[in-house]
């Protein structure tokens, strides 16, 4: 992995924080997080088309309660990740979509097993509750690193396996993913209308 | 509320989520949240600590942008708590912050939802979307060699971010302040907001703008067919058109886009091979 794809994995990890773990400043929506990352690989276009396609294909599921949306930023990581290996971004962003579902599964696994680990955390926080500050550290610095670790493995892995792959696919496959992957605003721009649907004030 | 307890408040609740777990919610970013508040009430009678750590430690779980209308209001009854001339008062008054707790997480719950997620969040989508066609770049249908300038990449995105941002530490700031104020009589402050029709206005904004976004984009392709539309571009009209259409039954089937799109992978490929 060369060391722009490590750097964009890097600050993917920083990024998906905001999604739940701190600030929620919205820096993990696609819109923004995909023109950052393409600071990294130096495609423009690809980071604003990625952003906005993984937004709009998103926007159907919010964080109401104990929902986990499919991450924006892991999408866009991977997606953008992918092309800068050479992966033509229509096949990049099917393996990135994957990839947002494979961290949303692996997602709620951690907070499943963190359960335990936040129990004994709120223990030693009722003896001491000034040591909170220590906790608030060692729980983003963990979120961090398994963030990075997940991003990365899926990045080196599904780059590898992809550009292995790209020579045998068929040109008629590369048109039906170029072609759905066109369909993708227009997926996500017409869920946004029920969405807005007007109810009795 | 002084205005350094107010800022202390803000601060901290950027990590309301930082242990949120499917047990006791945000309870530890609750109480991470409020111990400097209640530390420093407690200074010099620490006997009302161990209640206050049972208490900040229960279940809490509200949207997080609007949850500070919970902080104000909860500080505001902890004062009136570390007051109580007796045992009898301090269990009346702990009683009251557990439903003002109840109470208010549920309420604003549901109004942040509404606002932030289901109206400010698409809707800011919608506007960075609309810039980014108004500056002339085809989102819809970009060419693989197409570059944009730096800027115009990051426009939509910024004026997203900036138009969320706005409001969301708006309300943030505002409803620590306005909370903490307000008696429980009046709401803690929420009535002080019309939410409901600003978020049917958002709401009225976000459909126009769905349906304008919608006809630019069409525009944009029929651009391109100044001539007689050819039968490439009606096959590819045919089809978004079908998309289009499932998408709204998809929805009604609380389908997620995420699985349509994936469907319409492996049917465009069987579409191609047939």
């Amino acid at each position: 992995m060369s060391l722009e794809l490590l750097l964009l994995c890097l600050l993917a990890a920083v990024l998906e924080l905001d999604t739940t773990y701190a600030f929620q400043l919205t820096l993990s929506r696609g819109i923004i997080a995909g023109p950052i990352f393409s600071l990294l690989t130096g495609d423009y276009a690809a980071g604003l088309q990625v952003g906005l396609f993984t937004e709009l294909l998103f926007a159907d599921i919010n964080p109401l309660g104990a929902i986990l949306p499919p991450s924006a930023v892991v999408c866009c990581a991977i997606a953008l990740s992918l092309h800068a290996l050479g992966i033509e971004l229509c096949y990049a962003f099917i393996v990135a979509v994957l990839g947002a579902l494979f961290f949303v599964q692996a997602e709620r696994h951690i907070r499943k097993q963190r359960v335990r680990l936040l129990v004994s955390w709120e223990k030693r926080i009722q003896q001491n509750p000034d040591s909170i500050f220590r906790f608030l550290f060692l729980e983003l610095g963990a979120c961090f690193l398994i963030n990075f670790v997940i991003i990365s493995l899926f990045v080196g892995v599904s780059g590898a396996f992809m550009r292995w792959l790209q020579p045998f696919i068929p040109v008629k496959a590369f048109y039906a993913c170029q072609f759905s992957f066109m369909a993708v605003p227009w997926i996500g721009l017409a869920s946004l209308i029920p969405e807005f649907r007007l109810k009795k004030r | 509320m002084k205005f350094t307890e107010q800022l202390g408040l803000f601060v901290r609740s950027f990590f309301l989520q930082t242990w949120w777990n499917y047990q006791k919610y945000q309870n530890l970013g609750l109480f991470f949240v409020m111990w400097p508040f209640v530390k420093k009430l407690y200074r010099g009678n620490e006997d009302g600590i161990p209640s206050a750590l049972t208490r900040y430690l229960s279940t809490f779980n509200t949207q997080p942008a609007i949850a500070s209308f919970c902080f104000g209001a909860l500080a505001k009854q902890e004062e009136t708590i570390a007051k109580a001339k007796n045992l009898n008062e301090f269990n009346e008054e702990v009683l009251e912050w557990n439903s003002i707790k109840q109470g208010l997480t549920i309420t604003t719950a549901s109004i942040g939802d509404r606002l932030f997620w289901g109206t400010l969040k698409p809707l800011t989508l919608l506007l960075g979307l609309f810039i980014s066609l108004l500056l002339g770049i085809h989102v819809f249908e970009l060419q693989q060699e197409e570059t944009i300038p730096l800027m115009y990449a990051f426009a939509g995105g910024a004026a997203a971010f900036l138009a969320f941002n706005t409001i969301a530490l708006f309300v943030k700031w505002e409803g620590i302040k306005i909370s903490y104020e307000t008696p429980s009589n009046a709401c803690f402050g929420l009535t002080k907001f019309d939410w409901n029709r600003t978020i049917y206005n958002a709401k009225k904004i976000g459909l126009a703008l769905t349906v304008g976004l919608i006809l630019m984009g069409m525009y944009y392709y029929l651009r391109d067919f100044q001539q007689v539309p050819d039968v490439h571009f009606v096959t590819r009209a045919i089809l978004v058109l079908f998309f289009v259409c499932i998408s709204f039954l998809t929805h009604r089937l609380r389908i997620p886009n995420i699985y349509l799109y994936l469907v319409s992978v492996v049917l465009f490929n069987l579409f191609c091979y047939l």
